[in-house]
């Protein structure tokens, strides 16, 4: 359970926030989750006045493909083991030219993260001179795959050929299911 | 002719009952965790099927050290005596056992060292590591043995035991300090770090396909029916060869059932714990040899 | 594939069918699990269904295994070891496939990762459909395997050394290499 200090040092933050850096907007989600989105310039300064204030454990760094704004999310989930609070920060960077900054400095594993989602968007972390190394997909010759514009049905039928049926039992089944419904309807 | 017959009676001994012991012993195990267990002839079928399946070699280095470990252990075990039965009247003599045993070992050092796998290496170290932990108290208690009987032969032991009782009585806790050692000859749980199937995908083995894993299943067979012969020979009084099936199968089922319900050891703390207690009650029992108690 | 050898797979001499009576009563399965039926093989190891019963123990490395359990999805970076796997066994060996995966994907038929026919690339001896199979169905299938021994009808092994050309032509196909290049092998 969150004391009452605790909330106190959490609406510290919060406002704290708002003054420190300009063009940063808080939401609260739930009681113990908050969600920050910044500017991307604002971004690594907001991670490093977090990660004093508590906020020390990097759960994770992903990214969101917005195809429609042409944007990339970037989201940074902070943890605070003392509070049990959770920080979403979250910026958005350019679709078409997607760089951002690493955030090896301040937590060392970061630098998986971000060879992860260099590997699967394509977004290149400057300073992380590793960022361009393949991590999971091994030989990938293709989109990064989990852009909203690559297509895995596609991809998987002309590298994974599928079984060859003799008879369409799929087709069979609807009809079969049809039937039944038919019955009970009729 | 007749020692050929004999040398033959001990190694199809070994062979039969030691395979036929080592199912029995999965049986156990399996009722222990509340299984069905393989029939006992399980082993047998095991070995053969090993044998009829296509393998690999790794080298010379690596066929010549599985001869040279099934061999030295054969040899070890024709000198073994079977209770009152003895393929080499007079010549079975303690350190002769433990001299060619070390054959059996090196060559299985040799050979898995010869795969170039890395588990297989950790494995042959750690097992030497372990026996550099068993065999100290193990010599000290039975040095204390044959000092108090003023002989290394054990067909002569088994005979004065069947006149003054079994040592287990009159030596205690040599006979647990022994018994501890043949745990972790055995390689049983909790001294099961060389094989170790789920750390070190069973260390020494790691490399061995087909006929080499039969062979070295077979050797292994033999190695545990030398180790077990030996305390039954010392500490339970041999008797005849049914008496003396009769006490090892016992000794193995107690081995087996100690090892069901243990953990693993790390190497480490193994040869800790042998370098204290065991090592510690070997001292007690030297001291109350010695003393004539 | 080629039908050419057929006649002489099924021949067997007299001393590979009372090996096979053999092996068919001492399967050691490899301890290699790729996805969810991983979970469907304690219980059927264990005092419930106890596999020991008919000599099916697991082995801790494929020298000494004779049957390979693809155990569900199986994706690209895995088959590469899986090849590997398959390829260190000594002959004879068996391969069982567990549940719709290995069959046509299942529900990951749309996957850029994973494969979508597993016989494609290794011989399989027998699937188990379903998703996943209980430990009944497995019981089933090892003792349909244990009569496809002992009959001689378990010889995918044979094919794959037959038909070599066209396995590693379909496995080049999909996976580019078959060779495994990776940071932490070199």
């Amino acid at each position: 359970m969150m004391s009452s200090t605790n909330n106190i040092g959490l609406e510290e933050i919060l406002s704290s926030l708002n003054q420190l850096f300009e063009g940063v907007s808080t939401e609260k989600v739930d009681p113990r989750q908050y969600k920050i989105i910044t500017p991307p310039e604002k971004t690594i300064p907001v991670l490093e006045f977090l990660k004093e204030k508590g906020y020390s454990h990097l759960s994770i760094l992903t990214c969101i493909d917005w195809i429609a704004e042409k944007k990339f999310e970037l989201v940074y989930i902070l943890f605070n083991w003392g509070t049990g609070v959770t920080f979403v920060v979250s910026t958005y960077v350019n679709r078409d030219n997607p760089i951002f900054y690493t955030v090896k400095h301040i937590w060392p594993t970061a630098e998986y993260y971000e060879r992860d989602v260099h590997e699967f968007f394509g977004v290149k972390f400057e300073g992380n001179e590793n960022c361009e190394k393949p991590l999971i997909l091994e030989l990938w010759n293709d989109l990064p795959p989990l852009r909203k514009d690559f297509d895995p049905l596609e991809y998987s039928k002309k590298h994974y050929p599928d079984r060859e049926y003799q008879k369409d039992a799929i087709h069979e089944a609807r009809i079969i299911r049809g039937d039944v419904r038919g019955e009970i309807d009729g | 002719m007749a020692v050929a017959a004999r040398v033959a009676g001990v190694l199809l001994t070994a062979f039969f009952f030691g395979l036929t012991f080592e199912g029995i012993g999965r049986k156990v195990t399996a009722r222990i965790q509340k299984r069905y267990g393989p029939p006992w002839y399980q082993n047998f079928i095991d070995v053969l099927k090993t044998l009829t399946k296509h393998g690999w070699t790794h080298g010379w280095i690596f066929d010549f050290g599985v001869v040279m470990a099934l061999g030295g252990v054969i040899a070890t075990l024709t000198f073994v005596p079977l209770g009152n039965f003895v393929a080499f009247p007079g010549l079975d003599n303690f350190f002769v056992i433990v001299y060619l045993f070390t054959v059996g070992a090196l060559g299985m050092a040799m050979g898995m060292v010869g795969t170039g796998n890395p588990w297989a290496s950790i494995g042959v170290a750690r097992a030497l590591t372990l026996m550099l932990g068993y065999e100290v108290p193990y010599l000290i208690v039975i040095t204390s043995l044959l000092y108090n009987f003023k002989t290394s032969n054990i067909s002569t032991i088994v005979e004065i035991q069947s006149v003054n009782g079994w040592n287990i009585f009159r030596f205690p806790i040599g006979a647990l300090v022994a018994f501890i050692c043949l745990q972790g000859m055995l390689g049983k749980e909790p001294f099961e770090a060389p094989i170790a199937p789920a750390e070190i995908a069973s260390g020494p083995m790691v490399e061995l396909s087909a006929k080499y894993m039969g062979l070295l299943m077979l050797m292994n067979t033999f190695m545990e029916f030398v180790e077990i012969s030996i305390f039954v020979d010392l500490f339970l009084g041999g008797g005849n060869y049914f008496e003396f099936l009769l006490k090892y199968l016992t000794v193995w089922i107690f081995a087996i059932m100690i090892s069901a319900v243990l953990p693993r050891f790390r190497i480490e703390q193994a040869v800790y714990f042998y370098w204290t207690v065991p090592l510690l009650l070997a001292f007690i029992q030297v001291f109350l040899v010695v003393a004539g108690m | 594939m080629s039908n050419r050898g057929n006649v002489k797979i099924d021949e067997r001499t007299v001393w590979e069918k009372i090996a096979d009576q053999l092996r068919s009563r001492s399967m050691w399965m490899l301890h290699y699990c790729t996805g969810c039926g991983a979970v469907e093989l304690p219980p059927s190891m264990t005092s419930r269904f106890d596999l020991e019963r008919f000599g099916i123990g697991p082995m801790a490395t494929p020298r000494q295994a004779d049957i390979f359990l693809i155990t569900g999805y199986l994706s690209v970076k895995t088959l590469r070891r899986v090849i590997y796997t398959y390829e260190k066994m000594p002959d004879p060996k068996y391969v069982i496939g567990f549940g719709s995966c290995t069959i046509n994907g299942g529900i990951y038929y749309d996957s850029y990762a994973t494969i979508n026919r597993l016989d494609y690339y290794i011989p399989v001896d027998l699937y188990i459909a379903g998703c996943m199979p209980r430990p009944e169905a497995i019981f089933e299938a090892f003792t349909k395997l244990m009569e496809m021994i002992r009959k001689g009808e378990a010889n995918g092994w044979k094919r794959y050394k037959e038909n070599y050309e066209w396995y590693k032509q379909n496995q080049l196909r999909s996976l580019g290499e078959v060779i495994i290049h990776d940071e932490f092998h070199e």
